[in-house]
């Protein structure tokens, strides 16, 4: 080996063992170098990308609409029905929690943001919304849509935050599954990104007696999330000899994500 | 010499420019255009080792950088099974791996056959992508491997080899700009058959 190759090859080893031991703090550091140095250009990309869905969105094939339009205006009268007997049922509710003194449900203090930007790296479960640190938003916040959990933020920046969805292994949420004691550790499974994948509900007892339709709620145990949020509902059981596990359908269609709200806190002036 | 290797450093920086606004292919299970990997490979077989090294050391760096997900958080007590993350450096190693890779086919580059190297690349692109794939199972336990990774690895080479002729135009055009031939012995065949 030249000389020279072995001193640049001792040199690049220097700098790999120097790039292993960097601390979490000081990787984070180093991210937020490289995030602000990109940011102009990740503004332009993110621009082109909501016109590129944007576009794709309107050129969608007119039958599929018209079809579309047929389900919409079906389920249009369903819920005009369900609707009226909801109103009466939220009238005689509001009724009894005054009656009953019952505690308001939790509000959260949300920041509404839109999604940007989609799966920016390889193996990740990642978006980028289009509100940061000047909103108030730092990280392991919870981020919801309409329809209930979406995910946490994993980097805010200046004007754009980097969100890790509940598909991706990495998202762990403490759950409880509705009308039954069992409690576990949801989270994505790996390898599995395709459409609107199936959620892991780990760690459940091996006498977790669960039917396909049952509801799974954040408990609120961790720190991270707000109790009571709505992940998905109990597709399958897979029972271990150790412990037990469901296969959860995610509530929020993660295809289709347009705004989300991030929870800053829950609101100190509802009790 | 010198102002080609710089250049070639320039077009990494600007490879990470211009990945930004490479989003992936949702019908293609997710498959993406890896143009910084695909700017190092094609760069790797141009240069000599110290500068492949160099190369290797900035992309992974900062392609670390653009990737690299925060710790978990919440409290340890609840989330006691936590899902581990790939360390920060990981992919220079990959990079300089892959830049080896594709060194050991510099003859025929030089040469002027550079459809090997072209080919090569979506090769090397394959093993980085199962590579990276295997260090994340490595780290996080139980291996799994799904129909839609293994098509998202293929599709994901694939494409980003389709880009290789590209990008070796652009190396050759940077090369003759700067007076440098990164394929000496086919200029020298050219000229003795001329």
């Amino acid at each position: 080996m030249k000389p020279l190759n072995l001193i640049a090859l001792l040199l690049f080893l220097g700098g790999v063992v120097w790039t292993f031991t960097r601390s979490d703090r000081a990787v984070r550091e180093i991210q937020d170098y490289y995030f602000a140095s990109m940011a102009p250009f990740l503004k332009s990309g993110s621009a082109m990308e909501t016109q590129a869905r944007k576009f794709l969105d309107e050129t969608r094939h007119s039958k599929e609409l018209e079809v579309e339009l047929d389900t919409t205006r079906k389920e249009l009268g369903k819920l005009q029905i369900i609707e009226s007997r909801f109103r009466g049922l939220e009238a005689e509710n509001e009724t009894l929690r005054h009656a009953l003194n019952f505690k308001k449900a939790t509000h959260f203090v949300v920041v509404p943001a839109q999604v940007i930007r989609r799966h920016p790296t390889t193996w990740w479960q990642t978006v980028d919304i289009d509100a940061g640190e000047d909103k108030g938003i730092g990280t392991q916040l919870a981020v919801l849509s309409n329809d209930g959990l979406v995910g946490k933020i994993d980097r805010p920046d200046k004007g754009r935050s980097s969100v890790i969805l509940l598909t991706d292994e990495k998202c762990q949420v403490s759950a409880r599954v509705e009308g039954s004691p069992e409690v576990g550790i949801l989270s994505g499974q790996r390898g599995h990104f395709v459409g609107n994948p199936l959620l892991r509900l780990k760690f459940l007892s091996t006498e977790a007696s669960l039917h396909q339709g049952q509801r799974v709620f954040t408990t609120g145990r961790g720190g991270i999330f707000q109790p009571n949020i709505l992940l998905g509902t109990v597709e399958s059981v897979e029972k271990g000899a150790l412990d037990s596990e469901a296969l959860v359908r995610p509530s929020v269609n993660f295809a289709d994500l347009g705004t989300v709200f991030v929870v800053l806190s829950a609101d100190p002036n509802r009790p | 010499m010198i102002r080609y290797s710089f250049i070639t450093i320039l077009l990494l920086l600007a490879s990470f420019v211009v990945q930004q606004f490479l989003p992936a292919f949702t019908g293609l299970h997710d498959s993406r255009i890896l143009l910084v990997q695909l700017v190092f490979l094609c760069s790797a077989v141009t240069v000599g080792q110290p500068t492949m090294l160099l190369l290797a050391f900035i992309g992974g760096f900062l392609w670390d950088a653009h990737c690299v997900l925060g710790p978990h958080g919440g409290e340890a007590s609840v989330y006691s099974q936590q899902v581990e993350s790939i360390r920060f450096g990981y992919s220079t190693l990959l990079f300089a791996a892959m830049g080896f890779l594709m060194q050991g086919i510099q003859p025929l580059f030089k040469q002027g056959k550079w459809h090997f190297s072209a080919f090569l690349s979506g090769v090397a692109i394959f093993l980085y992508l199962s590579a990276e794939y295997a260090i994340i199972n490595f780290v996080r336990g139980d291996f799994v491997l799904s129909k839609s990774t293994v098509l998202q690895m293929a599709f994901t080479s694939l494409l980003t080899m389709l880009f290789s002729p590209f990008v070796f135009w652009l190396l050759f055009h940077i090369a003759s700009v700067c007076d440098h031939s990164i394929n000496p012995e086919a200029g020298r065949k050219n000229r003795r058959l001329a």
